[in-house]
């Protein structure tokens, strides 16, 4: 399940998340907090300042677990671009958020050819025919499967209303 | 009567037959493959099922969690890779039994096994479902509370890095569950004057998100893996085999029972304390446990099959979830608009016996699936993740944009993807996340409940949580589990053991 998550000391970038949790625990509280004040203990805004405090102190107890990680750790090889977000994932990720701001606009056929093509042929690596074969084949069985069998109503498109 | 033509419906009906069995088969693929969990198989395929007949999504769901919990044994066998937590055990001794060259039996003798608990589990379910929930039925606000508690705190610490990574995650699907308008005051929350704020944030997004697209973007890492390929010969299983192991099958699946049924804890701490147990006490095995023990196959495919049956329990008496994927399976019930709880079985029993019917049925698909096709199983495990991965995106996409065809849910999904991809990246679980997102509405209103019961007075909240019986259990359990969460409990534990000498 836990693929990518490893005990081997320090890793890259944790530090700095775990100051990102703190600062989002922070703000989930002031936010929670300006829900309804503490005018009374059964109030709406009572639990998730709950909720925030809670997260708010586990992030203080992670963030100080890793102080003490740091100190002992003699990591030092691994990188942020290299081991979290290498080019690779950041390119599929940018594919993804072209792929879902597309798919509205020019419906779930053409999108989803289009990424699909283009993330076979980034990380399957055997050219620009066999992708496309593997795109128009997979494509094929979702939209038969999910459209006919499954009777799942598939975003049309926008922009091209009227045209397919 | 009634509840005879009610177990029946989906054994008599052909659709229903279909989709059971079409659910086993996509639950066993797809919980078999590492990386595809059964909680993200379960996530994306009842997106589907939203605008169905509560009938026929059940059929699927029932297929789907019964094949995706047994599935993952598959790949433990054949690659020693676990192709879900629930299987971790099984490659102690399922892995060295390949190497032997009997993977084909070893799968055999799982898949006997797995059908087996799956029926005591089942079972369990029909006997006990019924009395816990006329005893569930006194339960009051502040007991819901600490179910609720308990559940998040079980699941958060048990299968996490730390417990503050584990509160972490559950708290912040807790706050993830309280955006929106205030079910009691209809007052805003976190909503900033968005209307779609103001709806809530679609939690099968969230779950999509987290189990689909996040774990999608973890294997990224696994691309570049070569793929292990194994011999296959006999499948059946040798009936001395089964006779032998009978006892033990036993046992396991009474531990995977309780266990499942056990709010926060599932198939895969079953699968790992039967092993423990079958360790324990089998004197003189064939083979040492971890050298390709049968013994050491069977306890913990019993058990975690068994877990389902068992966490089926809660999820309809108390509407608790046991797991993430019981958690991911009361959303959907949810969206139905079924109230599993107490009052499940007195207002529409005849949906609780059609649950028991299709996991009964589709615990005989997994025998008939499970023995069949490995041949051509072992070919689409090869299937490299640069062609899975793709697909996987595209299937979440959809599943997202299915529920009420809305393509903001789509970028939660994406959103929650990303943010989960560096949770699991930095040793979080997002288990916890899910159980917060379901378990955090109704912990609220049940808390409020307790305190506008106790007139907002903090002194009788509290004492009201000793002074009744069924509520002071549950706290006494609860303090219990949150103590042996910090530093002291390992000192305490030594003084009490010191104490006994």
């Amino acid at each position: 399940m836990n693929g990518a998550a490893k005990d081997c000391g320090l890793r890259p970038g944790e530090m700095v998340f775990s100051i990102a949790l703190i600062v989002f625990s922070v703000t989930a509280f002031w936010q929670s907090y300006a829900i309804s004040g503490l005018r009374g203990l059964s109030e709406p805004g009572v639990f998730p300042m709950l909720a925030s405090a809670t997260m708010l102190l586990s992030s203080l107890v992670i963030m100080r677990d890793l102080t003490s990680k740091q100190r002992s750790s003699q990591e030092g090889q691994s990188s942020f671009l290299r081991d979290i977000v290498p080019f690779r994932l950041l390119v599929v990720v940018g594919f993804i958020l072209v792929y879902v701001v597309a798919m509205p606009l020019i419906g779930f056929v053409f999108s989803s050819a289009a990424f699909l093509f283009a993330s076979f042929w980034l990380l399957w690596q055997k050219g620009p025919l066999m992708s496309a074969v593997l795109t128009a084949g997979s494509l094929a069985v979702v939209y038969l499967v999910f459209r006919k069998v499954f009777q799942v109503v598939l975003p049309g498109g926008s922009l091209i209303q009227g045209i397919i | 009567m009634e509840v005879l033509a009610n177990l029946s419906i989906s054994w008599l009906d052909p659709w229903l037959m279909f989709l059971t069995a079409a659910g086993t088969l996509a639950g066993i693929y797809v919980g078999a493959i590492p990386g595809l969990s059964v909680t993200m198989a379960t996530s994306i395929l009842i997106s589907f099922t939203f605008k169905w007949q509560v009938n026929e999504a059940l059929a699927l769901i029932a297929g789907v969690f019964i094949g995706g919990v047994y599935g993952g044994a598959r790949t433990a066998i054949l690659l020693n890779i676990p192709g879900a937590p629930s299987a971790i055990a099984t490659a102690f001794d399922g892995y060295p039994l390949a190497q032997r060259g009997e993977a084909g039996e070893a799968i055999g003798l799982t898949t006997v096994m797995s059908v087996f608990g799956g029926f005591v589990g089942i079972l369990a379910l029909a006997l006990f479902a019924p009395v816990i929930s006329s005893f569930a039925i006194q339960f009051n606000s502040r007991d819901y509370l600490l179910l609720g508690l308990i559940g998040i705190l079980l699941v958060g610490s048990l299968s996490g890095e730390s417990f503050a990574k584990g509160a972490f995650a559950g708290a912040l699907g807790v706050l993830i569950g309280m955006v929106g308008l205030d079910p009691m005051t209809a007052e805003g929350r976190f909503t900033y004057g968005s209307i779609t704020l103001m709806g809530g944030i679609p939690y099968i997004a969230a779950m999509i998100g987290f189990f689909g697209v996040a774990e999608a973007l973890v294997q990224m890492h696994n691309l570049d893996l070569p793929t292990i390929k194994q011999k296959i010969d006999r499948i059946i299983p040798r009936l001395a085999d089964v006779k032998r192991y009978f006892r033990l099958a036993m046992r396991a699946s009474g531990i995977g029972t309780i266990i499942g049924a056990l709010p926060g804890t599932g198939g895969d701490i079953a699968a790992l304390l039967a092993y423990d147990d079958a360790k324990r006490m089998t004197r003189n095995p064939e083979v040492p446990f971890g050298e390709g023990a049968k013994e050491g196959l069977v306890a913990p495919e019993a058990a975690n099959n068994a877990a389902v049956g068992g966490a089926f329990i809660p999820m309809l008496t108390l509407g608790i979830p046991g797991d993430a994927v019981t958690a991911v399976i009361i959303g959907a019930l949810f969206i139905h608009g079924l109230k599993p709880g107490p009052m499940m079985l007195i207002e529409t029993p005849h949906l609780f016996w059609f649950t028991v019917g299709n996991l009964l049925l589709a615990n005989i698909f997994l025998l008939i699936f499970g023995l069949t096709g490995i041949r051509l199983f072992t070919k689409i495990i090869e299937c490299p993740k640069a062609i899975l991965i793709p697909l996987i995106i595209v299937l979440s996409a959809v599943g997202t944009y299915a529920i009420q065809n809305n393509p903001s849910h789509v970028y939660w999904m994406l959103g929650f993807g990303v943010f989960g991809y560096f949770l699991k990246t930095y040793g979080f679980q997002v288990g916890p996340i899910i159980l917060g997102v379901i378990l955090g509405p109704m912990m609220d209103s049940n808390y409020r409940r307790a305190m506008i019961g106790a007139r907002g007075d903090v002194g009788t909240f509290l004492w009201d949580f000793v002074s009744h019986p069924i509520s002071l259990v549950l706290s006494v359990a609860f303090l219990l589990m949150l103590l042996s969460q910090t530093p002291l409990w390992p000192p305490l534990m030594a003084r009490l053991r010191r104490a006994g000498n």
